[in-house]
């Protein structure tokens, strides 16, 4: 399993519109082109667990994840804000870059907690935070990921 | 979708996300990573769970918690006219019928209600 197998280049956002948490994402379910009762589902479960802590690992990294059995199979979001968003990170820090996480409950593979594991371990790379802030095209983020062997 | 079905989806996304924070290993790295308390987490969830239920109808609550006694998965996803609950085809009829999810159903074969995918 490799990571850059559950990206497409059409859920890379290098220029979130969002400028605020819930609108960015918003903004990353939307990329799912799932229905508009699905995605309101997704934001649901996503805030849901929001609430029960922050998903801003600090580093300007965050990761939000939830299940739901509005998507068949586990999907990733990628979104880029440079001026950053509020996400009460761990560090007090704003996020710059969002990595989004859904998975149905239940997955032949069970990829969800290797996945999470994954991205991750990925984020507390030292050079990851400059290398997301220098992509200039959402291929290079896939390749990036190649680059890292994940 | 059927403000109902809406309901039971996320009382069994919630119940999922509990699950899995009980069972350990996303515990494990809810806590390690995310600086998550987890028995915290559980008890909001459980919260949130007994909130949701109270907001169920009669009749679908009775189902509820008839299925809900054979299992922790009371939604089924309908994908291709199968239900993912027990892996048995739904009437051809059904399947194909406009306006699904907009009412509860549920599955002839294991009871679980029905959410159609597909």
């Amino acid at each position: 399993m490799k990571l850059r197998d559950f990206f497409s280049t059409e859920a890379i956002k290098l220029d979130l519109e969002a400028e605020t948490k819930d609108d960015a994402l918003k903004e990353l379910v939307a990329c799912f082109g799932l229905d508009e009762k699905s995605d309101g589902i997704l934001f649901k479960m996503l805030k849901r667990r929001e609430n029960l802590g922050s998903t801003g690992i600090g580093r300007g990294i965050a990761i939000p994840h939830c299940r739901s059995l509005v998507v068949t199979r586990l999907r990733i979001a990628f979104g880029r804000k440079i001026s950053g968003l509020d996400f009460k990170a761990i560090d007090e820090k704003p996020a710059r870059y969002v990595f989004l996480i859904v998975a149905p409950p239940l997955e032949v593979s069970n990829q969800y907690l290797p996945v999470l594991g994954k991205i991750a371990q990925f984020s507390k790379e030292a050079d990851v935070p400059d290398a997301l802030a220098a992509l200039s095209n959402p291929q290079e983020l896939i390749e990036l990921l190649e680059s890292k062997g994940i | 979708m059927h403000p109902q079905l809406e309901l039971l989806l996320e009382i069994q996304d919630l119940q999922m996300q509990r699950g899995g924070l009980a069972d350990g290993t996303l515990g494990d790295m809810e806590s390690d990573v995310f600086d998550i308390k987890v028995e915290d987490a559980i008890s909001s969830l459980d919260e949130k769970v007994l909130e949701l239920e109270g907001r169920l109808e009669e009749g679908v609550r009775k189902r509820y918690q008839l299925v809900t006694g054979k299992g922790p998965r009371v939604v089924a996803p309908v994908i291709n006219g199968i239900c993912y609950g027990c892996f048995v085809a739904i009437s051809t009829a059904r399947a194909s019928e406009t306006g699904r999810n907009r009412r509860v159903e549920s599955c002839d074969h294991c009871g679980r209600f029905l959410y159609h995918l597909d």
